[in-house]
């Protein structure tokens, strides 16, 4: 075989190697599985319901507009998530010893519940003389769950709600800045009360399914940032500029023996 | 060999790049002395005018250094003159498609259109399909423009000697020479067709999410790494082909044996093809979800790129130049200003490169400062010691004799004095990209309204320079040689 010869299957190898890896890396780099739900109803105003507190009825923006507030919608009787929720988070503030101005206000989603119902919750957690916390209930429960985009299911067989974990941030004019659906680590708390008290945070956009070409990938299972396809594609430039010369270096070669001819 | 039809090409470039750079460096004033408050602009009018100032710019220095090397190259290759019109029709074609955008359709996301603001349309809805069509058409020209220069100096040369390999050894005398301007011509062309195919994907993933209506989205941080590595490089591979020129042009116009290619000039130009290309990520300090060791790459990549091109290149010059007698003369003094003006933007763009200053000077005047440094008082002047070289070369003159201190003077006075009102706002954490500054930042006022005059002088000088070289240039096309 010629070396003109062996160049030219050389360079097909090359490239058709090239074709392959990327084909392969796109079509696995890319797995992720998100819940898209936390950045549903971002920017948008909750709904001013009436509340009832231990004061007497008031509208919610009288709490919102004194403080940032953190809202968690919980049930009394539920036997699920609230009690570990409301727990985990007095203790992600404890712990914290946060001097950011702030409230807790947890409202019952269940019409079931009565303002006393919520006194003897937040005694269970030895709450119910911190000011930072404020248990109430409201009869506006529907148009209240509804802005903040939370779906919680009556279970007839368990006599029990089928609900999301979900805080919501609000800042002082009533806008969602932030949700965090799930009992998380005390970093997401963190940023919540940073987006609440109109902090800059940093961000970055999570992927999404249209997303095909992201620099990084956030695996959940190892809460690390993985690269990912986007940076690969950095690379062609490079690739195709190195097959555009291997290219050019085999005309120029070509057209020399021609003029040595 | 020069050929008659490549000095009306080139002569017809030099018209062409010398008028816009004279209104884009008015837009430049008139921004200056509204952020002086002096006069009174929309935003959307400041930044439609930012926009355009700062894309034309760019392509017409590059422009120039792309056509500066296609005229040298023709000592040494046949270089195609149909190549070089095409470059030049289809260029004029897309910069009147990005001025109608800007001017007209008054599309003001500046000239790194960082996605997603072309989407977020504060505008006509035609301007950005019409700005990332100009940019693409452009992208595209001279994508193979670049690649037809390449391809001549592949014809004569192999890949080793075109960059030069057998100059390494420094022991054994190399069978076949390379001059310096092929390797310099080599590696930046390389550089500039990395950077082209990096726009063309870059414009591809921005028309994939338009014409997708959101079946397609960008990620932000590959949009921003391909508009940095794009934009950064191209600007840094325009300068490099000025400095192809100065090795070429500067001792012939000074007297002076012509340059050789040693083997730490072979080395040092082989090692900025990759440093080069590393550089950009000091654009992404900010970026907190890339990865620590990309921004000390970024870094590390910012002080080594300067070593090989500009330290080889500066020992050159000093060689040169001290302890000879040489005959000065505007060519060969622009050359040597722009190498000083390069250098000093060189070192502000190092200061501002190294992460514990970015934290301070990320996005003050800080950064216009450095980059108006190696543009205005590096790039331009390579670019203008050549157009006088060149104009002398279409009148049949060798007589550089004709030097007048005045114009130097004033583009020494207009130059830097515009660019320390620059530095000094910068190291004043006065913020760039703003149309006008609140009450606060009142130092800014009086900063830019010294700058719009100081380039008021620069913009003279300029002026002076034009009318010298239209006579020359309009003269090609009356000859019959």
């Amino acid at each position: 075989m010629d070396i003109y010869r062996f160049n030219e299957k050389m360079y097909k190898s090359i490239f058709i190697c090239t074709i392959v890896l990327l084909s392969n890396y796109i079509s696995f780099a890319q797995e992720s599985n998100y819940n898209y739900d936390e950045e549903k109803d971002i920017y948008k105003v909750i709904s001013n319901v009436t509340i009832e507190t231990e004061q007497g009825n008031q509208k919610l923006s009288t709490i919102y507009e004194t403080s940032p507030t953190i809202l968690v919608l919980i049930y009394t009787r539920c036997y699920g998530i609230c009690n570990p929720l409301i727990s985990n988070l007095s203790e992600q503030i404890q712990q914290l010893d946060i001097k950011k101005d702030f409230r807790v206000l947890v409202v019952s989603f269940d019409a079931a519940d009565r303002l006393s119902d919520m006194e003897r919750y937040a005694q269970q957690f030895d709450l119910q003389n911190d000011a930072r916390w404020i248990f109430v209930t409201t009869k506006q429960i529907k148009p209240l769950i509804e802005s903040v985009n939370f779906n919680p299911k009556w279970d007839s067989t368990i006599q029990q709600f089928d609900h999301n974990a979900l805080l919501v941030g609000l800042n002082t004019n009533g806008y969602i800045t932030k949700k965090i659906i799930g009992i998380r680590g005390s970093n997401e708390l963190q940023a919540m009360l940073k987006e609440i008290n109109n902090e800059f945070i940093v961000s970055y956009p999570l992927p999404r399914k249209n997303m095909l070409f992201s620099c990084f990938t956030y695996n959940p299972t190892t809460g690390k940032s993985e690269l990912s396809i986007g940076l690969l594609v950095m690379l062609a430039p490079a690739l195709i500029t190195f097959i555009i010369v291997l290219s050019l270096i085999k005309l120029g070669k070509k057209q020399r023996k021609t003029l040595v001819k | 060999m020069t050929t008659l039809s490549l000095k009306k090409t080139t002569s017809a470039w030099i018209i062409t790049i010398l008028v816009l750079f004279i209104i884009a460096i008015s837009f430049g004033i008139t921004m200056r002395f509204n952020q002086g408050r002096d006069i009174n602009l929309n935003p959307d009018t400041f930044y439609s005018i930012m926009t355009v100032h700062g894309v034309t710019m760019i392509g017409i220095w590059s422009c120039a250094g792309m056509m500066a090397v296609n005229y040298l190259l023709s000592r040494y290759v046949k270089t195609s003159v149909k190549l070089n019109v095409f470059a030049y029709a289809f260029t004029v074609v897309g910069v009147l498609m990005i001025w109608a955008s800007t001017l007209i359709g008054k599309f003001h996301a500046g000239w790194t259109f960082l996605y997603p603001l072309p989407f977020r349309v504060a505008w006509a809805k035609w301007g950005t399909p019409l700005f990332l069509w100009g940019l693409t058409l452009l992208a595209v020209v001279w994508l193979v423009w670049a690649i037809g220069m390449v391809a001549q100096i592949l014809r004569n040369y192999s890949l080793s000697e075109s960059l030069a390999f057998q100059h390494l050894s420094r022991t054994k005398t190399p069978a076949k020479e390379t001059p310096p301007f092929i390797l310099i011509s080599f590696v930046s062309l390389i550089g500039i067709i990395i950077c082209l195919v990096t726009a063309a994907i870059l414009m591809a993933l921005l028309f994939a999410e338009y014409y997708s209506n959101g079946g397609f989205v960008n990620d932000p941080l590959l949009v921003k790494n391909l508009t940095y590595f794009f934009g950064h490089t191209i600007a840094n591979e325009a300068l490099y082909l000025g400095l192809a020129t100065l090795y070429e042009i500067m001792p012939e116009v000074s007297g002076r044996p012509k340059f050789k290619t040693t083997w730490y000039v072979a080395l040092g130009w082989q090692l900025s093809l990759f440093f080069i290309l590393t550089a950009f990520f000091h654009h992404l300090y900010m970026d907190f979800v890339q990865p620590i060791s990309f921004q000390i790459i970024g870094q590390m990549a910012s002080y080594l790129a300067s070593i090989p091109s500009a330290v080889v290149t500066v020992l050159s010059v000093i060689f040169l130049v001290f302890g000879n007698k040489i005959k000065w003369n505007i060519v060969n003094g622009l050359f040597f200003l722009g190498v000083t003006g390069w250098i000093i933007g060189g070192i502000g763009a190092l200061i501002d490169a190294t992460i514990s200053n970015n934290i301070v000077l990320h996005n003050t005047l800080w950064v216009p400062a450095h980059f108006h440094t190696y543009n205005a008082m590096g790039n331009v002047l390579f670019s203008l010691a050549f157009f006088f070289w060149v104009g002398n070369e279409f009148v049949d003159s060798k007589d550089y004799s004709k030097f007048n201190k005045l114009l130097l003077a004033l583009l020494i006075i207009g130059g830097f004095g515009f660019v320390i009102m620059f530095y000094i706002g910068g190291a004043n954490s006065i913020p760039r990209r703003y149309s006008v500054y609140p009450k606060e930042l009142n130092l800014g006022d009086i900063l830019a309204t010294l700058g719009g005059a100081f380039a008021s002088v620069y913009l003279l000088a300029i002026l002076w320079i034009f009318i010298d070289l239209m006579k020359k240039c309009i003269k090609v096309f009356s000859s019959a040689r």
